[in-house]
């Protein structure tokens, strides 16, 4: 059971929309021997792409959810996570990216870097992921992999460098010519199973001998040896040039290109050499967990499956069986029987079945090393949470941001009422980013995530896989108020009816908080609030925060300090200090200047030179920010900071100004201020749903 | 503006230069030696004083652009205590727009063409422009005029940055080094920036409002924040 960890590579493969990874994941599944036809993502057969799990998906075509898949090449075995490519998704992508060693960043040769490549790129650089590029679709008309390469270096910064040359672009695309051994490598049969090695064409001679030269020069950097043998100028040895490129690769500062066409079966057998030659195994990256009994300070993680047990829940999935956990396990093993303890509610569970996930298949196995990406059944957790045996660690929390936008929903009838909680509860387990509660005010139901698409996707969900039908109102944004000044209060709750009464006065002030949504700061001297009462106050303001008197929304970025008051011997009491201090609250908040805060997104729009006016415009309209344009040949970005309110509705306006071929992408950035106009007809509205209800 | 006292440390308002409009400025030295956070500097003087800024940034991508910017904007607001320094921050991004290109897409016609486009929609009027990273190796003279001409009839002004090499010793009568030593006469302003031996930089005027300096006005700038050390 105990395998060699070296020989285990954990990737991701992340990109832009459209730019084929459904498509690579299946040539590699297929070269793997892990299943026995190709069938197309968008085929013929409608079977679909074996990645592609879900309904949904295999309809529109895209990928939202990650499927964890295994598959082995050449005595290595390899855990591929699929991402998904369209950006309000990107927590899934994030969370894929915390479990991986490595990720092949695919990228289309007419495409080239796109603003979701962007975002990924930077997801892969916060989490310390090296990658390998590999260009696809180099068959198709306007391929231009050198263009893409050189723009992996001016827009993603990376130091890019390619390591194998086309033969033959476009519809002529034959093969491609290994940089490191100087080969001309062609794929024949009709699957391109059988890898045809040959001398390189004359005609490509010179210019390969070129590229090899600038591949030496990049990666003798990482390598003294390699920098040596080149200046004695004798023979260089390829694994000397593979060690160099994969200690660069290792390091981050080095991203090796490689080109094919996934499609036609192209150069996908040469990626999976890289893979295993390049991407780190297990053993070669360092992650951290945090020590639960010891103040969560950070520990390392050993790898080794003689230690406790710790393993990241990452991804749930409701499957036939009930609920599926897709877990990676970074030290220790674990077993079937085996107990295990989730460390953030110290339940414990039993290890029923444990499988390795083929897509949609699966495979039931005994036990699972240091290392390994696998799923386990009837595990009841959510996603994110840490099991552990011997140990109280939990992984470092991922960055969760929080949503933006929220909608209110209503079953259709009392049977898609059901369904519509069960649905919620799940999803609400899966995905972080995804919220949902019930408005006590209108009761109505409300879901909250990270995009109009993002909400979308999961209210088709409930339709096809929970069979609840539901009614969607028109989208909210998720206002904020916070306040610009600060604000003395000083309040005294009294109440005197009969039996006891209620007394307490709490004094201090409001100030501005610059980072964080609440502070307390407890600056009473002299007992003049007795200590019992303190938590009591605490309450009481974090009670006031959750709706203010502008919009009703929640208050944020406050510091409130006590430091007077007085009490009552017989007539103070926790619910007197309560009241007292919501009353203080609001005292201080209407002096204090509140404002309406509202979520600004970063937005790019990118598309063909000649609508650049009118996509600024548009913008422009929106109450939006124009932070700068980018322009190459006749391709041009547009980065803008937009308040989100503004943005319902804009893939369809952006669709009409630009015959379609532009799109845009967009994630949050930050809270800011409302313009006054804007705040004056919030307030309005919300006064005037107040005197409704 | 209420915002000029931030200003004094510039080298602009220390040496007086850049106040009027439809004059082309001009900043030269060594690769590294911080023209790009001499422009920002020019850029952030207009800002504060309530004008507009396009910052042409050719060969360089948005976020690096911005990050000067930003940079150069914390360290102004460590330096001056001010009171909601968010207002700051936005006012700076609402009157600067940063244009990237590709070098070989940056042309007068596109130019134009970019600069239309945000006058015309009211969306952005420009009073100031600032060219980082133009190529003047391989620019002619008149496509140089043609820049300058276009400035004329918008009304702007215009800040080129120039690297000048090491081993190139062409130099023009005025003292105004290669590649810009045959068409420093375009220039109303003329600034070059030299190493100095004790890690600072200075910096001499060769030429303001169109008039020649003799002897240029040394002024020793901070290298990380090309402001004035001392003044």
């Amino acid at each position: 059971m105990k395998k060699d960890l070296k020989k285990v590579r954990n990737i991701g493969i992340s990109a832009h929309i459209d730019s084929g990874k459904t498509t690579l994941t299946e040539r590699v599944l297929y070269y793997t021997q892990r299943i026995h036809a190709i069938h197309e993502v968008r085929g013929k057969d409608g079977v679909g792409a074996t990645m592609d799990s879900m309904e949904l998906e295999k309809e529109r075509g895209i990928t939202i959810q990650s499927a964890a898949t295994y598959c082995s090449w050449k005595d290595s075995d390899i855990n591929i996570i699929d991402t998904p490519g369209h950006v309000d998704f990107t927590i899934e992508v994030e969370r894929a990216l915390r479990v991986l060693d490595g990720a092949v960043l695919i990228l289309c040769s007419v495409g080239g870097v796109q603003s979701q490549s962007i975002t990924v790129n930077r997801q892969m650089t916060r989490y310390k992921v090296p990658r390998i590029a590999f260009i696809n679709k180099c068959d198709r008309t306007g391929a231009n992999p050198y263009r893409v390469t050189q723009q992996l270096r001016d827009k993603l910064d990376l130091n890019a460098i390619m390591i194998q040359l086309p033969i033959g672009l476009e519809s002529d695309l034959e093969g491609m010519i290994d940089l490191v051994a100087m080969k001309a490598v062609y794929f024949d049969g009709d699957q391109g199973d059988t890898i045809r090695i040959e001398e390189i064409p004359a005609p490509l001679r010179e210019e390969a001998e070129g590229k090899r030269e600038e591949l030496l020069d990049a990666v003798s950097m990482f390598s003294d040896e390699l920098m040596e043998t080149m200046l004695e100028e004798t023979e260089i040895p390829e694994a000397m040039i593979h060690e160099a490129i994969r200690r660069g690769t290792l390091s981050l500062e080095l991203t090796p290109v490689m080109i094919g066409s996934a499609y036609k079966n192209k150069g996908v057998q040469l990626l999976l050499d890289a893979v295993i030659a390049y991407l780190p195994c297990p053993t070669d990256v360092e992650n951290t967990a945090l020590d639960l009994d010891q103040g969560e300070s950070e520990v390392v993680v050993s790898n080794n499956p003689e230690d406790p047990l710790v393993a990241l829940a990452f991804k749930l999935e409701d499957g036939r069986y009930g609920q599926l956990t897709y877990i990676r396990t970074y030290q220790g093993m674990v077993q079937k029987g085996d107990t295990i303890i989730n460390s953030r509610t110290g339940k414990k569970s039993k290890v029923g079945r444990l499988v390795r996930m083929h897509a949609n298949e699966m495979e039931e196995i005994d036990g699972a090393g240091s290392g390994d990406i696998v799923a386990l059944f009837g595990i009841d957790c959510a996603s994110g949470d840490t099991f552990c045996n011997g140990v109280n660690w939990s992984m470092s929390s991922m960055h969760v941001p929080a949503p933006v936008i929220s909608l209110a929903i209503k079953p259709i009838d009392n049977k898609a009422q059901i369904n519509m909680s069960k649905a919620l509860n799940r999803f609400t387990k899966e995905d972080p980013t995804f919220k949902t509660f019930v408005d006590h005010e209108t009761s109505e139901t409300i879901i909250s995530g990270m995009g109009e698409l993002h909400l979308e996707v999961y209210i088709e969900r409930m339709k096809r896989e929970y069979k609840a039908e539901v009614e969607v109102g028109a989208p909210q944004v998720a206002y904020r108020e916070t306040i610009t000044q600060r604000a003395a209060f000083d309040y005294t709750h009294k109440k005197q009816t009969g039996g006891s009464g209620q007394y307490g006065r709490v004094g201090g002030f409001l100030e501005p908080l610059e980072e964080g949504e609440y502070e307390f700061v407890d600056g009473i001297v002299g007992g003049v609030i007795p200590r019992e009462f303190i938590s009591s106050c605490d309450k009481g303001f974090q009670k006031s925060m959750v709706k203010g008197t502008l919009t009703g929304a929640q208050i944020t970025g406050v510091r409130v300090t006590i430091n007077d008051g007085s009490y009552h011997a017989v007539d103070s009491s926790d619910i007197a200090f309560q009241l007292a201090s919501i009353g203080a609250f609001k005292q201080g908040y209407s002096k204090a200047m509140p404002v309406i805060m509202e979520p600004i997104m970063k937005v790019a729009v990118e598309g063909p030179s000649e609508f650049q006016g009118a996509v600024m415009g548009s913008l422009n309209q929106r109450r939006g920010v124009i932070v700068g344009t980018f322009e190459e040949g006749n391709y041009t970005v547009v980065e803008a900071e937009m308040p989100l309110a503004e943005m319902f509705g804009y893939s369809t306006t952006l669709r009409s100004l630009t015959q379609g071929k532009a799109e845009f992408t967009m994630e949050f950035a930050t809270y800011k201020q409302v313009p006054k106009g804007v705040a004056e007809e919030l307030h309005k509205a919300f006064e005037a749903q107040k005197k409704d209800a | 503006m209420g915002y000029e006292p931030l200003v004094q440390q510039n080298p602009l308002r220390v040496l007086n230069m850049g106040r009027e409009n439809n004059q082309m400025g001009l900043v030269m030295a060594r690769a590294g030696l911080g023209k790009t956070a001499l422009l920002v500097q020019i850029a952030l003087d207009a800002i504060l004083r309530g004008k507009r800024v396009i910052h042409v940034s050719i060969g360089e991508t948005i976020d690096k652009t911005k990050s000067w910017y930003d940079d150069i904007l914390q360290l102004i607001l460590q330096e001056h205590s001010i009171n909601k320094p968010h207002e700051l921050i936005d006012m700076v991004a609402h009157h600067r727009m940063i244009m990237t290109f590709k070098v070989a897409a940056f042309t007068r016609s596109r130019l134009e063409e970019r600069l239309n486009d945000l006058i015309l929609q009211d969306i952005f009027r420009p009073n100031c422009l600032i060219v980082d990273g133009f190529d003047f190796e391989s620019t002619d003279r008149e496509a140089l005029e043609d820049i300058k001409n276009l400035m004329e009839s918008m009304n702007m002004q215009a800040w080129f940055s120039a690297t000048h090499h090491r081993d190139d010793s062409r130099i023009s009568p005025t003292g105004v080094p290669a590649p810009c030593h045959e068409i420093d006469d375009l220039f109303d302003m003329i600034i070059l920036l030299k190493p100095e031996r004790d890690a600072t930089i200075q910096l001499d005027i060769i030429r303001n409002y169109g008039a020649q300096v003799e002897g240029g006005k040394g002024l020793l700038l901070d290298p990380t924040t090309m402001m004035v050390k001392e003044i």
